[in-house]
């Protein structure tokens, strides 16, 4: 274990890190501000991933299959929230469970009758097939860095629409506090309906990005929902920032787990001890976080609500 | 219901247990042989749900984690058959009370939060065993583990292995349920029904609510631990995917369906949603959607769930 | 050597000092009445006394007993009740239920689960008793949470006394009462006074110089002055920082 392979998996935790947050940070807002448990988010990921990989066949062109995922998946997710998800806003977090769940057994099997049960092989653009020479001895695949940039970009954006817009301000407020922005007169329909679709949004880029490097399939929704929760409970629910951040920690222990857990265990322990260990370990390390974080701190780190 | 026909619901239970107990002597005359298994799984994740039942709609603790114990449950049985143990009352005793104190270890930190932080703590818990039955791989890691030769009940219940085995569920079903109901209307159930609807006054008025919610949480855990001990002998296989968070969703699900702190929501819910599954994938490979659709359909139009429209049915009736 | 006794106690919530080492005696038979302009901490130190929040310093003795390091709900054990400013009541359960519930936590053991609570006598007895105390008993089968204002308050004390206290904690008893059902509250209070010390928190003035042996002045999370009715009234910083404020307001 050098330098460099500690360095790669840093920049590993630190992409699976980003991509975390542009699913939490939907989901956050979703659940700060409208009070909603929202299972169904990670299907519109899948949905992202799903049409990102066959346009991109299609078309050939990676930067229409981005666009045209988040497009449709906004476009989905509008017609959603229009139909059920308005009507749950007020409603206890145990309905939205339920109804949200029954929206996940919806969509895979809409997903199953469009794209089949295969799961699809998303290929990353030709462009950025190859590794960047990051520095002397560290090859890096430039694809990842593709996604580190853009996760950058999207919490930077997201950061200026948040704290420097008008629609940014209702947000905040929103968040902070529903009844008082009710009260200040804001169009709470209206920004629930925006602050849905944009999650949707950076949900479906998410999904989009992470199509190349992981298995496109049913289910992937699921399975990425719970680490998204995660961030949002460590970061405190509501908080952009605390998503960041919590986002980012989630990604390095996750990454710095799976990666570095099993090795340190096998020089300590017997082979066969350390073979069922590590990864069990590996995978519980951001449970561990989440529960040591709610034990010091019950509202997570960046409580959005005083 | 149990109010407007007094004798009705004196006598249904009775009747539905005949039923089922009965089952298994007369389906190989209709051919229906398959669906005495089916009943026993029924049964089996029944008796589950009811525990669910019991601290959620009573105790209003929102639990998204239950599928754990039940895979404890089901582990702790694979753990003795991999010792040598072939005792089926020791394998499920030994289920319901290792998930007991799971559960209890749970519970203690877990009851400690509130609301969508219990949900996501229980949740949390539920993922680390998860990934640990995945990383065992002495127990067969991501495979699974078979359970090759079938747990010994005892000498004279061994002979048609299938059927007694379906009989003993249904006499743990019955027992558990019956077990549950009796609680809801004692001292403790009024307590834990005081703590789900006003947890402060009830602090405030001298009741211990930690340890009284902590103790719900531990005999629900240890029950659904049984179930996934019976669940384990039922499949003769158990894997980790028993304990994947949609199964802990699923449960919950099957419970609201049925009805949420009614007597009959648990075993209603399971068997409805079962059924409907069953039935479903007969048809087509197409299944989740249409029960998808029906959760909405019982969010936006039966909140209470199928026990609280049956009751609201037969009251009509009833008033003709 | 007084009944209860709070000795130094401080609350902070960040730079705020909620609570400025309050000193409090409440003698046995004794109505104390606690006022203050809003904001000064009443709700606090109820909070504090009924070990609802942690307080950051100071001690609570009950009777002899220190009570400062136990949870709530043994403080109620060792007598000390209290009703809230929101009345607290079950609001989905009939009346007879609510006080069930109440007298059950006092007599004998919650963890019994098997046998039928509404089948002991000895509880539904002691619930009808209350009833009766608190003027209950027309409305005993109807749900707590269609009863009027005035009747949930009522029964709000009635769940607190079901412990039989030693002191009983009132917060604002009268808040948002008409004068009719003030009055009913304030004779019920006067009649509580043989079974149990009293601490009242209240704003309406009237029943305070009706009801209080004694009546303390919070201002800004401190005790200004205690004494009789007419002690306060006279009190000539008392005229300036809270009748001057209530009366503006």
């Amino acid at each position: 274990m050098d330098a460099i392979f500690v360095f790669e998996q840093l920049l590993n935790g630190l992409g699976y890190g980003l991509m975390l947050f542009l699913i939490a940070a939907g989901l956050t807002l979703v659940f700060g501000i409208m009070d909603t448990m929202n299972l169904a988010h990670g299907s519109l990921y899948m949905a992202g991933a799903y049409v990102a990989a066959r346009v991109h066949e299609a078309s050939a062109s990676f930067a229409l299959a981005v666009a045209v995922a988040v497009a449709v998946t906004v476009a989905v997710a509008a017609v959603l929230e229009f139909l059920v998800i308005r009507r749950l806003y007020r409603r206890d977090h145990l309905v939205q469970v339920l109804a949200t769940f029954g929206i996940i057994l919806i969509a895979d099997d809409a997903v199953k009758a469009i794209w089949g049960v295969a799961p699809l092989l998303a290929s990353t653009p030709a462009a950025l097939a190859g590794p960047v020479q990051l520095f002397e001895g560290l090859p890096y695949p430039s694809y990842r860095l593709l996604l580190i940039g853009a996760g950058l970009a999207v919490a930077l954006g997201l950061y200026l629409l948040v704290n420097n817009t008008r629609v940014g301000m209702l947000v905040r407020a929103g968040a902070s506090n529903r009844q008082m922005a009710e009260f200040m007169g804001v169009r709470v329909g209206a920004v629930f309906a925006f602050v849905f679709a944009l999650g949707a949004g950076l949900a479906a880029l998410a999904g989009a990005l992470m199509a190349p490097i992981s298995s496109v399939q049913i289910g992937m929704g699921e399975a990425i929902l719970i680490p998204a929760l995660v961030v949002i409970v460590i970061g405190g629910i509501g908080s952009v920032r605390g998503a960041f951040v919590a986002a980012l920690l989630v990604g390095l222990v996750d990454t710095a787990g799976r990666a570095f857990l099993p090795p340190a265990l096998r020089a300590v322990l017997p082979p066969s001890v350390a073979a069922d260990l590590g990864p069990a370990l590996a995978g519980i390390a951001m449970y561990v976080l989440m529960a040591a974080v709610l034990t010091l701190k019950p509202a997570g780190l960046f409580p959005a609500r005083g | 219901m149990h109010e407007r026909f007094p004798g009705l619901a004196r006598r249904l239970p009775w009747l539905v247990l005949a039923l089922l107990a009965a089952f298994p002597l007369f389906a190989p005359a209709f051919g229906l042989e398959y669906y005495v298994g089916f009943v026993r799984r029924v049964l089996i994740v029944a008796i589950a749900a009811t525990s669910l039942n019991f601290i959620l709609g009573y105790g209003g603790m929102a639990a998204l984690g239950h599928a754990g114990f039940i895979g404890v449950g089901a582990y702790t049985v694979v753990a003795l058959v991999e010792a040598g143990f072939s005792s089926a009352w020791l394998a499920w005793g030994g289920a319901a009370a290792v998930a007991g104190l799971a559960a209890a270890a749970i519970g203690a930190v877990s009851l400690r939060t509130r609301g969508v932080y219990f949900i996501m703590i229980t949740l949390a818990f539920a993922q680390m065993l998860y990934y640990l039955a995945v990383s065992l791989r002495t127990w067969g890691g991501d495979d699974g583990y078979g359970i090759y030769t079938p747990l010994e009940m005892g000498v004279w219940l061994d002979g048609a292995h299938a059927q007694v085995f379906y009989w003993v569920v249904l006499a743990i079903a019955a027992l558990v349920f019956a077990l549950f109901s009796r609680v809801a209307h004692s001292r403790y159930g009024q307590a834990l029904r005081g703590i789900r609807d006003n947890e402060t006054r009830m602090v405030a008025l001298g009741y211990p609510v930690y340890r009284l919610k902590l103790a719900g949480f531990v005999a629900a855990g240890a029950v659904a631990g049984l179930a996934g001990g019976l669940l384990a002998s039922h499949n003769a296989f158990v894997s980790p995917g028993m304990m994947h968070w949609t199964q802990s969703a699923l449960l919950l699900v099957m419970v609201m369906l049925g009805g949420l702190g009614r007597r009959w929501g648990a075993p209603l819910g399971v068997a409805l949603w079962l059924t409907l599954e069953e039935a479903l994938k007969m048809h087509t490979d197409y299944w989740h959607w249409p029960l998808g659709v029906l959760l909405l359909l019982v969010v936006f139009h039966a909140p209470q769930g199928v026990a609280a429209l049956l009751e609201r049915r037969a009251g009509k009736e009833a008033a003709r | 050597m007084s009944l209860f006794r709070a000795e130094g106690l401080v609350k902070r919530f960040g730079g705020l000092l909620a609570t400025d080492h309050v000193d409090l005696a409440v003698e046995a038979g004794e109505i104390h009445a606690l006022i203050g302009p809003n904001g000064a901490g009443k709700s606090t130190l109820v909070n504090l006394i009924s070990g609802l929040l942690p307080a950051d310093a100071g001690r609570i003795v009950l009777d002899g007993i220190e009570l400062t390091a136990l949870a709530p709900h043994q403080r109620s054990r060792h007598g000390l009740a209290r009703c809230f400013q929101i009345t607290s009541v079950f609001r989905n359960d009939s009346v007879r239920d609510n006080l069930l519930l109440a007298v059950q936590a006092h007599a004998g053991s919650s963890f019994r689960c098997l046998a039928r609570r509404d089948a002991e006598h000895a509880l539904q007895q002691r619930a009808e008793a209350l009833a009766q105390r608190v003027g209950l008993t027309e409305v005993l089968e109807r749900n707590a949470g269609t009863l009027a204002h005035g009747v949930q308050k009522r029964l709000d004390v009635a769940l607190a006394l079901a412990s039989q206290p030693k002191l009983l904690l009132l917060d604002e008893p009268m808040a948002g009462m008409g004068p009719e059902d003030s009055q009913q509250m304030i004779e019920l209070i006067r009649s509580l006074r043989r079974e149990t010390a009293i601490l009242l928190i209240e704003h309406d003035m009237d029943a305070v110089f009706q009801l209080a042996d004694r009546i303390s002045v919070l201002v800004y999370g401190k005790v200004l002055t205690s004494g009789d009715a007419a002690h306060v009234k006279g009190h000539p910083e008392v005229q300036s920082v809270y009748l001057g404020t209530e009366a503006a307001a």
